[in-house]
Formats: C-alpha cells, structure tokens, sequence
C-alpha cells in the first residue's frame, strides 16, 4: 500500500481520486447555488439548512478541506518530480497540436484556483452572514445580502469569471485524465468520454459564472 | 524541386556527461535533398573532422527505422515533424532551403547524455530487467500453438511488442515520463496467456524500476504517442495504470 502511494502512478491515482471528489462538491455546490435565481429567501434558507446539521456539517467542511489539501499536496509532489526529471528544457520548435489548450493550462488553472478558494471562503463562507456586508438599503438580508454587496463590484464579478473559467479549462482536462489514470481507455468509449469531459467542464464553469454577472447586472445594479 | 538545400544547424554539443553543452552553429550546404537526416549529418561530419573539428557524436545502428538507436529532437520533436518515423527515416526533401534546424538530444534525469547527441539508454535495460520477461516455459511452437489467444488480444499485444525501445516518447513528454515505453513492454507480455502468471509482480517491478531511474510521472497529454515512430497507443498506460492499481490496493 505504501509503495502504491509514494509511486508515480500511485500519486498519480491519488490526485484523480480526490479530483472526481472535488468535482461531485462542485456539483452539489452549483445546485445550491443556483437557487439565487429563485430569490434571496431561497438561497437564505438552504444556506440555514445546511449550517442547522452542525457537527455534521463541521465534519463535511473538514473532510472537504483534506480532500482539496490532498489533491494539491500530492500534485506538487507530482510537479516537483516532474521538473527533476528534465533539468534542461528544449529550445526548438512548435507545441504539439496533440496537447490541448486545456492540457497546457492545467498548472496555471490550478494556481488561481487555490488562490480563488482562498478568496472565495473569505467573501462568503468565512464571512459574517448578519454584519454590515448582508445590509441592503439599510436590510439585512443575509447570505443574499453578502452576494448582492460583493458582486456590486465590477472588479469583482470579473475575478469570479476568471477563476470559473480556470475551473472549466481545469474540468476539460480533469474528468478524461481521471478515466485514463484508472485504466479506462476504449476505441469507442474514450472518444466519447473527452466529449462528456468538455460539455460538463463547461456547463458547471458557466453555470457557476452566469451568477456574479446575473447579481451584478440585474440585482446590485438595481438597488 | 531543387535537388540540393543549404541549411543552418544549431547543434548541441556537450563533451561528455559531467561537461555542461552549449548550442553550436554550422552550416550544412549542398545536401542532396533524398538523403536522411543522419546521412546529412554525415556530410555535415566529414566536413568538420576535415576542419580539426570533433564530429558530431549521435546514435545510430540500423538506418532502417526498426532498432532503435538513433534519435535526437529536430526543432522540438524527437525524430523530427514527420509522423510515425525514426531519425534515419526522415528525409531531407521534407526540409526547405535556408531552413535553420534546432538539433538536441532527448532530454531526461533518466537517460544521460553521452556526448552531443547521444544519450545512455540503459535505464530501459533495468526496467526489462525488473520484470520485461517470462519466466514459465512456454514450449516451442508447437506447444504455444495449444495455447488458444483471441485475435484481439494477439493483435494488441503485437501492437504494443513494436515499441522500438527508442525513448522518444520520454523525450516528448513534458514531465520525461517513460509510461509509454514500459506499458508498451507491461502490455505485449501481459496480455498473452504465457505472461499473465506474472502479471501483477510485473507491473509493480517494472513501475517501481522506472521511478527509481528519475523519470517522471504521466499526466496524460499524449505527446508521446504523437511523437512514437511505431504509433504505441496510449491505451497501454490506460492498461498499466488499471494493473498497478488492483496490484497495489
């Protein structure tokens, strides 16, 4: 088991498993989401929901944050023996078309990613759901509130559309890379699978953008 | 067509291997255009050693395209542009007059330079070494005969037992990984009945070998399946990965 986990592909395993995980998060967290589009009480109840499970909840947070620390700890091992194995690079020629843009991305997209969550959990998660930053026009409106007065913010709104563009270049890539690692490669299937990679990449990444632009076009904007 | 090219060559050369290189110029002038590249380098090698100059060293064996030896990067791509061929296949008409071309080695922790262009390949010996092989008697041809293998898994197996063993695809990965070469070598044996008794103890020592000679790791992008001269799918790492994973767990 040891020598599974400190081998290349073993690594390798370790980083797609705990990437298909942070990817069914993603999901969950898109649909929760998504409930912006049916009003602030909506969003401000399933957010209530969740923090009343407690302990349960506390947990889920924290396996959460081992299984994204997991997936960066073991792509840096990854990336640090990576970059062992080429001490010199090479200085001719074009970039194969074979490697996709996404392919290429994938340690940039990566980056501002961490960067984002890092971010991100100070804008929402860390942030005091009934202080001055839920206040509306004098309301206190909540976790709604919170999302109305951050994407008022051009500025932003465009650091939220960047960094879910890097996750849908980032799922591009991911989801046929998890098939590949764990031995899944069919004449027929795979070509399929890429496609499902691309669609689904872009669907959750759009989905995720379409709401600091929908609050800052039609709700901060308003009041 | 003009029959011969005058070309620019920055060449790597590098005295041995505890020597830093560096890029050296030289012109390559009056190259008929059916030569291959290494009969250009050839020429390009007379007239040095005719100047004092030390020739370019580079491998080589069989100028065929099946053994192996030669290989180096021609502007970014082991083997150069062309698809599915080997250094000694690729043929200067694919070339203009005046072009300048980028000439290094392949490039990796696990495969040393040797001088200029040559790199020591035996890195791919101990990974053979550590379970590339079948131990049970398998009879002659008769008796392996017996043995029923459906035609798929005879048709993949020869597939993966073309790998040349010419480290391109180590060269064209970005990481230096060598998955290619040792699933292509995983693959041949363990899909025929004769190579699947050692199957699992297989993967794990030819994967625990290939870490140990500092190549990297696979994170598929598939440039060494666009780079391999005998066009190795990348459906044999698939293969390896899903071996080394029931091995492992």
């Amino acid at each position: 088991m040891r020598s599974w986990l400190m081998s290349s592909i073993g690594k390798k395993q370790v980083v797609a498993v705990s990437g298909l995980l942070l990817i069914l998060f993603l999901i969950a967290h898109l649909a929760g989401n998504l409930l912006i589009y049916r009003g602030p009480e909506a969003i401000n109840i399933y957010s209530h929901t969740l923090h009343s499970f407690g302990l349960f909840i506390r947990l889920a947070e924290f396996g959460l944050a081992a299984i994204f620390l997991i997936h960066i700890a073991f792509t840096a091992m990854v990336v640090i023996d990576n970059k062992k194995a080429r001490p010199i690079g090479y200085i001719g020629g074009q970039p194969y078309k074979e490697r996709s843009l996404a392919t290429r991305l994938m340690p940039y997209t990566g980056t501002i990613l961490l960067i984002y969550v890092i971010t991100h959990l100070f804008d929402f998660t860390l942030a005091n759901s009934n202080g001055p930053g839920a206040f509306v026009n004098g309301q206190n409106l909540g976790l709604y509130g919170l999302i109305v007065n951050a994407f008022a913010n051009p500025y932003e709104v465009l650091w939220y559309v960047v960094a879910m563009a890097a996750v849908g270049f980032h799922l591009v890539h991911a989801i046929q890379s998890v098939c590949q690692t764990f031995g899944l490669n069919h004449p027929v299937v795979t070509p399929v699978l890429k496609k499902i990679s691309f669609v689904l990449g872009v669907l959750i990444s759009v989905s995720f953008a379409s709401i600091p632009i929908y609050v800052w076009l039609f709700i901060s904007t308003a009041h | 067509m003009k029959e011969t090219l005058n070309l620019t060559l920055k060449v790597w050369r590098q005295k041995n291997a505890n020597t830093p290189g560096k890029f050296e110029t030289y012109e390559a002038n009056n190259i008929d255009v059916h030569a291959s590249f290494l009969e250009m380098l050839d020429v390009v090698n007379e007239g040095l050693a005719l100047k004092g100059i030390d020739p370019i060293s580079f491998d080589h064996d069989c100028r065929e395209g099946i053994c192996g030896a030669c290989g180096a990067v021609v502007n970014g791509k082991p083997h150069g542009h062309l698809p599915k061929t080997t250094l000694c296949q690729l043929h200067m008409r694919h070339f203009k007059d005046n072009d300048v071309i980028v000439i290094e080695p392949f490039r990796s922790q696990g495969l040393p330079i040797v001088k200029d262009l040559m790199v020591d390949r035996s890195a791919f010996d101990r990974v053979i070494a550590a379970g590339g092989y079948v131990s049970v008697r398998t009879g002659s041809a008769q008796d392996a005969n017996n043995l029923p293998v459906s035609k798929e898994d005879s048709d993949l197996a020869m597939d993966a037992a073309q790998c040349i063993g010419c480290a391109a695809c180590v060269a064209a990965c970005p990481n230096a990984a060598a998955m290619l070469f040792v699933s292509a070598k995983f693959s041949h044996l363990s899909l025929l009945p004769q190579g699947q008794v050692e199957s699992k103890r297989r993967v794990k020592r030819m994967v625990y070998q290939m870490d140990k000679e500092g190549f990297g790791n696979c994170s598929n992008e598939y440039l060494c399946e666009a780079a391999c001269p005998k066009g190795i799918s990348v459906s044999n790492i698939a293969r390896m990965n899903r071996a080394y994973f029931k091995s492992g767990v």
